[in-house]
């Protein structure tokens, strides 16, 4: 048999929740554990083995100068780096605080000192390469798991290229925008989560980023103006999970 | 010169402390919570309240549900609307849901491999693979009341002000209460195994609880009554710690597992009373090693509570309506259990329904001051009398029996 590639989990700055769903996985985590030995992961186990990883997954944002130099360390061990969950790749929600991290430090802490060396949060493909990008907050476990088993396969994974939309309408949900004039980014956003929000009969919140390429940001905005929202309230909403791009 | 122990592995989030040592004498600790700033109270400032509870889910994916509940509440106090006992039940039961997943977790996967002598849970597997099951079980059922009740295993968006987008089925509640029913006997077991330990740390000479079991309207203490939090707790910055510390009337103080039980035994559900009863003496000894065994008596609370809870609702039925929510102005404070202990959330809300001020205190930030006190009782203990590396492992431990949102391996084992 083949010798296991070796697979790392980094955790920077985060909620702990990309991290924990890898755990989700609960027996699938056992299949891929055929392909993959688990040879750093934080959260998970005190052993620490290697320090070149076949593949790494990195989640959270660089909020500090530890999470920086965590975050060059895996790069530069890692032969495939992937940005796992919307903090890695878009910077999630501590991103969408705008102020100077100075400022912010002062307003919540009352001083302006920085002995802890916080840097304003971004994501992780601001500051390095990555190889595949994959997000949710949290990312879909399903596709983490198919991601992975790709890479274990020798393919190359796909990326998802459909709107949150067109899983609302497989799965035959009334549409929350059109029926119950919800603010709902799913049109704009990323498809890959089911739709699980919707489920529940509330708007897409946008965790999984913007769609790119041809949506329609602009048209959105239109309709969630006709639906009585205001400028400041749309905008915000656009870029709570995604003030950065990758 | 300083010992330190270094970044905690199989733990939720970054942290790691050090002993400082002088003279030959353990002069004092520090815990150093190096995860880094995420500035929640700035991000929902000028937010319309309707958003902000998805977004103070994404605080903690291990007890997401509390954070979104807490929010809802200080937001329905801030706009004065009241919910009726469905809602409130329903709430309960996710409360119910994330204290079992978060419990079992603990216990099974990461203080059962001290117990047993193992370096994790792994390992531990391979002799007791059948307790590590037992806790999967009970964290797993956990985790689908968080699903029914939340929308997602981890940061859903169904609990809202007012109300839920969606309600929980008949089909989906007879499944839990047969669930619970079945999964007590494991819960026993291991409030048997717990209460085998010795104790360790300092023991706590405060404790706060919330007045309910799980939430409430204020805070209660073992000195006195009802309180707000403004009232008695203080919140100061460290040069050394993104979490700010907290001190009750000045002093280090305890929230979690067992301040709840030693503060509202009488609301304690039958069997959980009775163990409760059976284990009072260690427990009011207040040493902080014993919130473990307080967490196998609530996971017995838990059980019983979500089946009782299942009933009612089937008996009476659902009706499944949200009550209206206006946007006004007002304030209000959300006070919740969550798994590790008392979660605050404080808005102020302007005429326009946008939060004005915000403050959040969360359970691993209140007693980050005990912690600090329970390794320094620890290490002084140790230091001198015990190898290095013996003491490190016991003052991990120490940190672990707070649960300072920890996480855990064990879904790595094969069974
Ligand atoms: S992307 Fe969301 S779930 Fe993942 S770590 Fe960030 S905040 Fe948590
Ligand atoms: S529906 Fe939207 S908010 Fe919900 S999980 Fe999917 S992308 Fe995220």
């Amino acid at each position: 048999m083949m010798d296991n590639l070796k697979l790392a989990v980094f955790e920077l700055t985060d909620c702990g929740g990309c991290a924990l769903n890898m755990l989700f996985l609960y027996e699938r985590l056992f299949d891929l554990l055929e392909f993959y030995e688990i040879t750093e992961f934080h959260m998970a186990t005190s052993l620490k083995v290697e320090n070149h990883y076949d593949v790494a997954l990195v989640t959270g944002t660089v909020s500090t100068q530890r999470d920086l130099n965590l975050l060059k360390e895996a790069r530069n061990h890692s032969d495939y780096l992937i940005a796992l969950g919307t903090c890695a790749t878009h910077g999630s929600v501590q991103a969408s605080v705008e102020l100077p991290i100075r400022e912010k430090l002062k307003a919540v802490y009352g001083d302006e000192g920085n002995p802890m060396r916080a840097l304003d949060s971004k994501p992780v493909v601001e500051y390095v390469a990555v190889d595949f990008a994959l997000p949710g907050c949290p990312y879909d476990k399903n596709e983490v798991y198919q991601v992975l088993l790709d890479i274990a396969k020798g393919v190359e994974p796909v990326k998802k290229d459909y709107p949150v939309c067109l899983e609302c309408k497989l799965n035959e949900y009334e549409c929350v925008l059109v029926k119950k004039g919800l603010p709902c980014l799913g049109p704009i956003t990323y498809g890959g989560c089911n739709a699980v929000c919707v489920r529940s009969g509330l708007g897409c919140i946008g965790c999984r980023g913007p769609l790119p390429g041809e949506v329609n940001p602009a048209g959105e905005y239109e309709i969630l103006k006709e639906l009585g929202y205001d400028d400041k309230y749309i905008i915000r909403k656009f870029k709570t999970f995604a003030r950065w791009e990758p | 010169m300083i010992i330190e122990l270094h970044e905690f592995t199989r733990v939720e989030g970054n942290g790691k402390a050090e002993i400082i040592i002088d003279d030959g004498e353990v002069k004092d600790v520090r815990l150093k919570i190096i995860e880094g700033p995420r500035f929640f109270e700035l991000l929902t400032l000028g937010r319309h309240y309707y958003d902000v509870p998805d977004l103070e889910a994404r605080i903690c994916a291990i007890c997401y549900l509390s954070h979104s509940v807490a929010s809802v509440l200080g937001i329905e106090r801030a706009l004065g609307v009241e919910v009726p006992e469905e809602i409130q039940l329903i709430r309960e039961l996710g409360l119910i849901g994330e204290l079992l997943e978060s419990h079992a977790l603990h216990l099974y996967l990461l203080v059962a491999p001290d117990v047993f002598g193992y370096p994790d849970a792994i390992r531990m597997a391979t002799k007791h693979g059948e307790l590590v099951k037992e806790g999967l079980a009970l964290k797993s059922f956990g985790n689908r009341i968080r699903v029914m009740v939340g929308g997602r295993e981890i940061h859903g968006i169904n609990v809202k002000p007012g109300g839920f987008g969606r309600y929980p089925s008949v089909e989906e509640l007879e499944r839990v209460e047969k669930e619970s029913e079945a999964l007590l006997r494991l819960a026993r077991r291991a409030v048997r195994l717990f209460a085998q330990l010795d104790p360790y740390g300092a023991r706590a000479e405060h404790f706060v609880a919330t007045d309910g079991y799980l939430w409430g309207e204020k805070l209660v203490s073992d000195e006195e009554g009802e309180f707000h939090y403004t009232e008695r707790i203080e919140e100061r910055s460290l040069v050394y710690s993104f979490a700010k510390q907290s001190r009750y009337k000045g002093e280090p103080f305890f929230v979690g597992a067992l301040p709840r039980l030693l503060l509202k035994s009488e609301m304690l559900t039958p069997t959980a009373k009775r163990l409760f009863e059976e284990h009072r003496e260690k427990l009011e000894t207040g040493y902080v090693s014993y919130n473990n065994l307080a967490q196998a008596i609530e996971l017995v609370y838990s059980l019983e509570r979500a089946k009782e809870i299942a009933k009612v609702l089937l008996d009476r039925g659902i009706e499944g309506e949200n009550v209206p929510v206006e946007a006004r102005e007002g304030e209000g404070i959300g006070y919740v259990e969550a798994p590790r202990g008392v979660l605050i959330h404080h808005y102020r809300i302007d005429g326009n329904g946008n939060i004005a001020y915000s403050n959040i205190i969360t359970p691993t930030a209140l007693n980050h001051a005990m912690m600090e006190a329970s390794l320094l009782e620890e290490a002084r203990k140790l230091y001198g009398e015990a190898e290095e590396r013996v003491m490190i492992q016991r003052l991990e431990e120490t940190v672990r029996a707070f649960d300072p949102c920890i996480s855990c391996s064990v879904h790595l084992v094969k069974l």
